[in-house]
């Protein structure tokens, strides 16, 4: 529907792969105004669609590809789209956001967002050019069973002809793990990937192998002027910011791999312990002085934190820290090289790396204690290239792998060693020496995720170094870090793009006596917090460091502050557990595997695990949720998400 | 002697990776570090402020410029990070 915002195209198109109608979806300008976009947005299309009895494999569930105000813009790391659905691996709300080109070419296709219904009768791609719908038989074509970089090649090569070399699009393929309905299948864009909660699942499910959008719309700024001043300024501070300027462009996100070993926050050995001995073969400073050729960023990004190296003689996305910390001590292995070329071998498939890898360490763990005879062990790492594609094709212990640790867990034993949460794997950092991070695991709406979780680790050892064994206050930062970067999801732009939050001189200066002060305020400052949660629609004003709300004016033309930008975020995640709860979660999924609540990671110190029952009750009541975790009715009326 | 290993940027910048060193505190460690890494990098603009800079770890341990050294120690030197 038209709409008087910039930043929008005003259309959110409904497509029925069952009968290929194409229609459009009611998204009025209050909608904009409460939801945003990205996935703030597909949660209230999903919250207005599901009654909590519909099922992540069949014709009711609905794929929700959305984009943000900003993409498009010229707002920073802006060039995002986000995909959400009911998830295959956790049975609740899945979501996952992508960089690379799709979103700002969907929008230049004219569309803001697709909500997808029904199933395809033969396997499929869809070519979108300028609003219009083409379905194409993805047999036929030769894409279907091929992997992501011969599928987008392919496409590549039919809209070549079809258009010409000057037409440009983006396009969101899924490989042979999506296809065979890999539960933690990925769906890839470019080199990007959106990885978690089983994307690529649904669509192979639906029978979709990818779309393809182009366009010639123009994108229409409100103030363009202010708007490119702003950018640039917006810009410039990132590049001059010491993470975004110089740590990410140079090392990606791989520098923190040696930090978390010195923090004790590396899992190692399935997150048996927090530091792996022989993590210099494996860590940033090693990838970028032996193998990193050059950084790479997606589009509008000034970061450009992506690793670019060779394997067999091609040169390939590298490894994000994930995948270096849980393919390497995660699995006790030591050799870069392994990682660079699993890592390329998992994008191909089309499957997550932290998923896939800590199942992986879980099935090692399982046949070590005798639970599972499966022939895996910690360090033996001969035959994981071919075990990737045993799980890819669903062929002997691989079929079982794809499932997920949760559920190899429930038929094999030691559930208290499958790290998932909501199952959905944990990334690499192990919380019991960073707990606040541990509370943002187990609450996350979707499952174990580190970013959802709030990301409080940046205050626990990676970034800043406040006690990372208190429980004080990290309640309270785990619900405004989260909404500020549900908002910034939403907005379209990439959560880096936070980073620069913290003032350079508190990363640049960690013994300086700002810093330590800072770090040693930082447990006793919850209270002042409470209140900011609670009433964030009061700190009216826009900070010199979050650059994020004066976009919002310029290009959107938005009423905007930094009060309001959380209140917005804020909505977005009690909207995601609303709908999640529909789907039976409460207080009882909140949780962590054992090995994290009751193990001490040092045996001499018995406060190294998460305390989570203590921070859950703060964290509830912060929130506006009952004591089972439930939003109440006042919070949702409270938050516009019911009348 | 103790055993010095350099991680991060700082590690980028300097070229070094390792090196032992006779010191009795932090602060002794620092004409030893850009001493070496002028002759691993020569065109190396790195200053005491960028020591300053780094994240101190004594044994495993947080320390600081002031932090006394003994013999067999192992300290990590390491330009902050975050973002992941």
């Amino acid at each position: 529907m038209e709409t008087k915002y910039g930043g929008y195209m005003g259309k959110v198109l409904e497509v029925d792969l069952t009968t290929q109608a194409v229609s459009e979806y009611p998204w009025t300008d209050k909608d904009r105004e409460l939801f945003i976009g990205g996935k703030t947005m597909a949660d209230k299309i999903l919250y207005d669609s599901f009654t909590g009895q519909e099922k992540p494999f069949s014709e009711e569930n609905i794929l929700v590809i959305s984009t943000g105000p900003l993409t498009g813009t010229g707002a920073p790391s802006s060039g995002r789209y986000n995909i959400a659905t009911l998830s295959p691996q956790t049975g609740i709300i899945g979501t996952s956001n992508c960089g690379g080109s799709f979103g700002y070419y969907l929008k230049k296709a004219g569309i803001d967002a697709l909500v997808i219904k029904g199933k395809c009768a033969e396997h499929t791609w869809i070519e979108i050019d300028n609003g219009e719908f083409i379905f194409h038989n993805a047999d036929e074509d030769g894409i279907w069973g091929l992997k992501v970089t011969e599928a987008q090649d392919k496409i590549r090569g039919i809209l070549h002809e079809k258009w010409g070399f000057k037409r440009a699009f983006g396009q969101m393929v899924i490989g042979p793990a999506g296809e065979n309905l890999v539960l933690y299948s990925a769906v890839i864009s470019d080199e990007r990937a959106a990885g978690r909660t089983g994307m690529g699942a649904v669509m192979g499910w639906k029978n979709l192998k990818g779309i393809a959008a182009t366009g010639n719309h123009e994108f229409r700024i409100i103030n363009p002027e202010k708007n490119t001043k702003w950018n640039q300024k917006w810009f410039k501070y990132l590049r001059n910011h010491p993470l975004t300027g110089n740590q990410l462009p140079r090392m990606g996100t791989a520098a923190l791999v040696s930090q978390m070993q010195m923090r004790g926050i590396l899992s190692t050995k399935n997150y048996t312990y927090g530091q792996y001995d022989e993590f210099d073969n494996v860590n940033g400073e090693t990838l970028a002085e032996e193998y990193n050729i050059v950084n790479k960023g997606c589009l509008t990004c000034p970061i450009k934190c992506a690793r670019t190296v060779n394997v067999e003689g091609r040169e390939v996305k590298g490894p994000e820290l994930e995948t270096l910390g849980l393919l390497g001590g995660g699995i006790l292995n030591n050799n870069m090289e392994n990682i660079l070329k699993w890592n390329n071998e998992l994008d191909e498939l089309g499957m997550d790396t932290i998923s896939c890898a800590s199942t992986i360490a879980y099935a090692m763990e399982a046949n070590e204690e005798g639970l599972w005879d499966n022939g895996l062990k910690f360090g033996d790492t001969e035959g994981i290239s071919q075990l990737f594609e045993d799980i890819a094709y669903r062929r002997g212990i691989g079929n079982e792998i794809a499932d997920g640790s949760r559920k190899c867990a429930q038929k094999y034993g030691g559930l208290e060693f499958a790290i998932q949460s909501k199952g959905l794997e944990l990334a690499a950092y192990e919380p019991r020496r960073a707990v606040g991070q541990g509370l943002g695991y187990a609450v996350s709406n979707r499952g174990g995720c580190h970013l959802n979780g709030g990301y409080l680790v940046i205050l626990e050892g990676l970034g800043l170094y406040t006690d990372s064994q208190t429980p004080h206050a990290k309640a309270d930062f785990t619900m405004l870090f989260q909404d500020l970067m549900e908002m910034i999801s939403a907005s379209g732009q990439c959560l880096f793009t936070s980073y620069a939050f913290f003032p350079g001189f508190l990363i640049t200066k960690p013994n300086g006596v700002v810093t330590r002060i800072a770090n040693a305020a930082i447990p006793f400052i919850g209270g002042v917090l409470r209140l900011i949660n609670k009433c964030p629609t009061a700190v009216a004003m826009h900070l010199p460091v979050f650059h994020h709300t004066k976009a919002f004016i310029y290009a959107v033309g938005m009423k905007m502050n930094f009060g309001k930008y959380i209140r917005c975020g804020e909505r977005g995640y009690t909207l995601e557990r609303a709908l999640d709860c529909r789907f039976g979660i409460s207080s009882k999924d909140d949780t962590l595997p054992k090995r994290l609540t009751d193990v001490p990671q040092d045996p001499n110190d018995p406060k190294t695990k998460v305390p989570l029952d203590r921070m859950k009750v703060t964290y509830y009541k912060a929130r506006g949720w009952d004591q089972n975790g439930v939003p109440t009715q006042k919070t949702l009326k409270k938050l516009k998400i019911i009348a | 002697m103790v055993k010095v290993k350099l991680f991060g940027l700082f590690r980028l910048d300097t070229g070094l990776k390792e090196i032992n060193a006779e010191a009795s505190s932090v602060k002794e460690l620092y004409p030893i570090i850009l001493s070496e890494a002028k002759k691993a990098k020569p065109n190396t603009i790195i200053t005491a402020a960028d020591i300053d800079g780094c994240v101190v770890m004594i044994n495993g341990k947080q320390g600081r410029k002031s932090s006394k050294l003994k013999d067999g120690d192992e300290v990590y030197l390491m330009s902050p990070v975050c973002g992941g």
